[in-house]
């Protein structure tokens, strides 16, 4: 009898394949990436090797019914792509050779029109992966507007898959089991995300043949940056900060301004401080090497390390807070009046504070769909004189074109720092870009921007001492 | 359920073990009157905002020596789980700020003290506004930022009836949290193994079955990527199964977990003897009256040397399981299952008999319901025929039959 032919067949994000003698697999596949699982007596890998497999199974002749792919071709009902500027041709051109690998392109550069074209191209079920919800959004309204389609919704308590959908890395991540052979093209938007432990699920549990990265910024600390190559590919095209300064970005200047606590707020500040400090040196006595990850730890035990910690929450929100920093802004408002102007804060609470003062809308996390788009629209038009945000605005939204930023607080890694900055660069006009900074002198914020301007796209950093 | 920050545990790395944070009745008498004044908190608390009522239950905490922050705020998540607030779905702060925002913005910026370039004041705009809107200053923000999670308004609360159910579901979340990391899981059990592998299937959780000792099981559960490498993935879907776990009798659990990236490994144990309750109700004895009835009639005593068990024996093939309803035990170590099959729906029919085909192989009697037409004779499993309660008598008779023809095989 002859032998039954070898199955394919995806499961939750795996491969499993049956009726497949094991000196076939032992021959075809001496180094993996097949194991066998006999939960359900099968071969069983990642989805990502689904091409791979496949290619070596069609060179050594063997006929396999493949059930894996259910992607399909993709009509594009209306192309309205601007014609791409000559980087961008040679983006999408270095991809088409090899349809895997990353683009590596700053901020305000037209990524998205870089990806738009090689989905224009691969015409087939493409699956968008964004860092946020209302990065998703964006890329649904881009894919509407450049290519005519009314792209599914992954995420955001919304479940709508069509062949090409929109989605984030932590709806992809959940939702791959269901969906990792749904889709023959994966863009990971700030693609640097994608190698985190369990995130990475998204890639390597995708059947998808072809997959395209993009960050302006693909280093991460943690070096794992380097999986991306595996992930999605090697990188095919990079294109430095320093090459479009002042050529396709506006030009732009940062200037850093120190405040002041007042009086009552200082008293207030050294008070905490010199709290937290009785407390940690108190515990050295006791242990010389008592670090601050002992002190959260120890907060169950002694309601002291509670008020310690409290503390130090209180004296953070007090450099975070200071209404010097709402002063200054008023002065910027003012200095700035008529440009549009971007606030950066550094909780939900300051950016609340900002906007209770100066009446102007804030975005937060908890601002619905509706309500976030009608303030960029509104800041667009001109409704809105400015708008506060703290971390909803990090990356890559598309905002209308602001030369005015101002960053009051924040985190310390650059990567951040690298990407406020670059909202403000957009191409327009011939108005020079300024970036502010305000920190709270003689407390842990300075710090914190030391850390921040560690990043090469703050060079040449202006600073002002107020009077 | 909690959220991995609220985890509590100790990791004790020298004996390589986990010990989720537990509240017991010797090392936290306290708790119950703690629980119960938590619990006015918030049953008084309609109309106060979640920061207001996190802020009342940590003030409940105020002079307790020996409670992390973190297990106070796991508190508050368990309270707020069983609570309805206001989350504003309508939209009336949206459309609030909205109207203030852009009355507002003809004059900005907004300043302290107006001079002769900007002269709009920040407290005349706030006058004007209102008198716009037609309420006080106050009154507007008090609501501009009401749809701000701290700030939603307690509704309703109907949860915990005793301060001792709101502590028994804390233990239970803790584990629940300590394994949103965990690798795998082993449940050793010897009954409830359908309510224990239907939980397991919802969670979809992959199962590997294994006979340990004469009367129980060994249920290794993950995931499918589990065979390719050590991943915390499946953790989640173990925390779901948890609490079903717990609500069942005679088990001991295992699970491997990863406390961090990097940290070696700890092994997280429980078994029933720890004395964790569920919020989920204990299995059913019984899915039919059918079933409830023969069982009684029959009793627990042998008859003609055969004993009757209630879903002792799991049968199993790659991921397919079938519990058949009963197991008969013969004084001579013979051994017949039956499964009872009632009149539900074509669906219910149609599904029994695709079960009952993977195990055509095995010795399983069945009792088949007269109104039940599907051709359940074709599998060649033995059948007896039921109007309304089936006979012992008759069961007997098929179970005689067995030891004539079949004696010897000693398959299953």
């Amino acid at each position: 009898m002859p032998a039954p032919a070898a199955r394919l067949s995806f499961s939750q994000g795996t491969l499993v394949l049956t009726g497949a003698r094991p000196e076939l697999v032992k021959q075809f596949f001496p180094d993996g990436p097949w194991i066998w699982d006999r939960r359900v007596d099968a071969w069983r890998c990642d989805a990502i090797w689904h091409d791979r497999v496949c290619r070596r199974l069609d060179e050594a002749g063997v006929a396999i019914d493949d059930e894996v792919p259910q992607w399909q071709p993709v009509r594009w009902p209306h192309v309205d792509i601007h014609p791409l500027r000559d980087e961008q041709q040679q983006a999408v051109a270095a991809w088409m050779k090899t349809m895997r690998g990353c683009v590596v392109m700053p901020t305000g550069t037209g990524k998205t029109e870089v990806a738009l074209e090689i989905m224009r191209r691969t015409a087939g079920s493409t699956l968008i992966v964004a860092p946020v919800r209302d990065l998703m959004y964006q890329w649904q309204r881009r894919i509407l507007a450049g290519l005519g389609y009314d792209a599914g919704i992954i995420g955001d308590r919304v479940y709508r898959v069509k062949p090409v959908s929109v989605t984030t890395y932590d709806s992809a991540c959940i939702h791959v089991g269901k969906l990792g052979n749904q889709f023959g093209l994966i863009v990971f938007d700030e693609c640097h995300h994608l190698p985190g432990p369990i995130r990475r699920d998204a890639a390597r549990m995708s059947a998808a043949p072809m997959r395209l990265g993009l960050t302006a910024t693909p280093e991460r600390s943690d070096g794992r940056h380097v999986d991306l190559k595996t992930l999605i590919g090697p990188i095919v095209y990079e294109l430095p900060i320093s090459a479009v300064k002042g050529r396709t970005l506006a030009d732009y200047e940062v200037t850093r301004i120190a405040v002041h606590l007042s009086d009552e707020e200082r008293a207030k500040y050294d008070g905490y401080s010199r709290q937290v400090r009785a407390y940690m040196a108190e515990r050295r006595k006791d242990d010389p090497r008592f670090s601050w990850e002992d002190l959260c730890s120890s907060t169950g035990r002694s309601p002291e390390a509670r008020a310690a910690m409290a503390a130090y929450y209180a004296k953070k929100s007090i450099e975070d807070r200071a209404e010097d920093k709402l002063r200054v802004l008023e002065d910027l408002f003012r200095l700035h009046v008529g440009e549009p102007c971007l606030v950066f804060a550094g909780s939900n609470a300051m950016a609340r504070d900002v906007s209770r003062r100066f009446l102007i809308p804030c975005l937060l996390s908890h601002c619905r769909k509706q309500e976030r788009a009608e303030i960029l629209c509104g800041l667009q038009e001109g409704v809105y004189p400015a708008l506060v945000a703290n971390r909803v605005l990090d990356e890559g939204v598309d905002l209308p074109e602001v030369k005015v930023a101002v960053v009051i607080g924040g985190l310390a890694s650059s990567r951040q720092a690298k990407q406020r900055l670059g909202r403000i660069l957009r191409r327009s006009g011939n108005a020079r870009a300024r970036l502010y900074e305000i920190v709270t002198a003689d407390t842990g914020d300075v710090q914190r921007s030391r850390r921040r301007r560690a990043s090469d796209a703050y060079e040449g950093t202006r600073h002002r001492r107020r009077a | 359920m909690l959220t991995r920050q609220l985890a509590i545990a100790e990791y004790d790395f020298r004996r390589g073990r986990l010990l989720p944070d537990r509240l017991t009745r010797g090392a936290h008498g306290g708790y119950v009157d703690y629980a119960e004044r938590m619990l006015s908190v918030y049953r008084i608390g309609v109309g106060r905002t979640r920061r207001e009522l996190h802020r009342a239950v940590r003030h409940v905490f105020a002079d307790e020596e020996g409670c992390p922050t973190r297990r106070i705020d796991a508190f508050c998540k368990l309270l707020d789980d069983a609570s309805d607030f206001d989350g504003d779905r309508k939209g009336r702060a949206a459309k609030l700020r909205q109207k203030v925002f852009r009355l507002a913005a003809p004059h900005h910026p907004l300043v302290e003290r107006a001079d002769r370039l900007f002269e709009r004041q920040r407290s005349a705009m706030q006058s004007d506004i209102a008198a716009q809107l037609g309420r006080s200053w106050q009154q507007i923000e008090q609501e501009l930022f009401s749809d701000v999670i701290e700030f939603h308004r307690l509704v309703k609360f109907d949860g915990y009836d005793s301060p001792q159910r709101l502590l028994a579901r804390y233990n239970v979340a803790q584990v629940q949290a300590a394994l949103f990391g965990a690798v795998h899981m082993t449940v050793w059990a010897s009954s409830d193994f359908k309510t224990i592998l239907r939980y397991a299937k919802l969670a979809r959780l992959m199962h590997t079955i294994t006979r340990d000792g004469l009367s129980g099981y060994r249920l290794r559960l993950d995931g499918p990527a589990s065979v390719l490498r050590q991943t915390r993935r499946y953790g989640a879907a173990m925390a779901r199964f948890l609490p079903a776990l717990v609500a069942c009798r005679q088990w001991r659990m295992h699970a491997l977990v990863e406390p961090r990236r990097g940290a070696p490994p700890l092994s997280l144990d429980l078994t029933s003897a720890d004395g964790l309750n569920s919020h989920l109700p204990p299995p059913e004895d019984f899915d039919s009256q059918v079933e409830q009835a023969f069982a009684e009639k029959w009793g627990t005593d042998r008859r003609e040397g055969w004993l009757l068990e209630r879903e002792t024996e799991i049968l199993h093939q790659g991921q397919k399981v079938f519990l058949p309803d009963f197991v008969f035990r013969h004084d001579d170590g013979r051994k017949v299952l039956l499964e009872i099959v009632g009149f539900w729906t074509p669906e219910y029919l149609q599904a029994k008999l695709q079960t009952l085909h993977v195990f055509r192989d095995r010795r399983i009697l069945l009792a088949i319901s007269q109104q039940a037409s599907e051709p359940f004779a074709q599998l060649g499993h033995e059948v007896v025929r039921y109007k309304s309660a089936l006979s012992v008598k008759d069961v007997l008779a098929r179970l005689h039959d067995y030891g004539e023809e079949k004696k010897g095989d000693k398959s299953n």
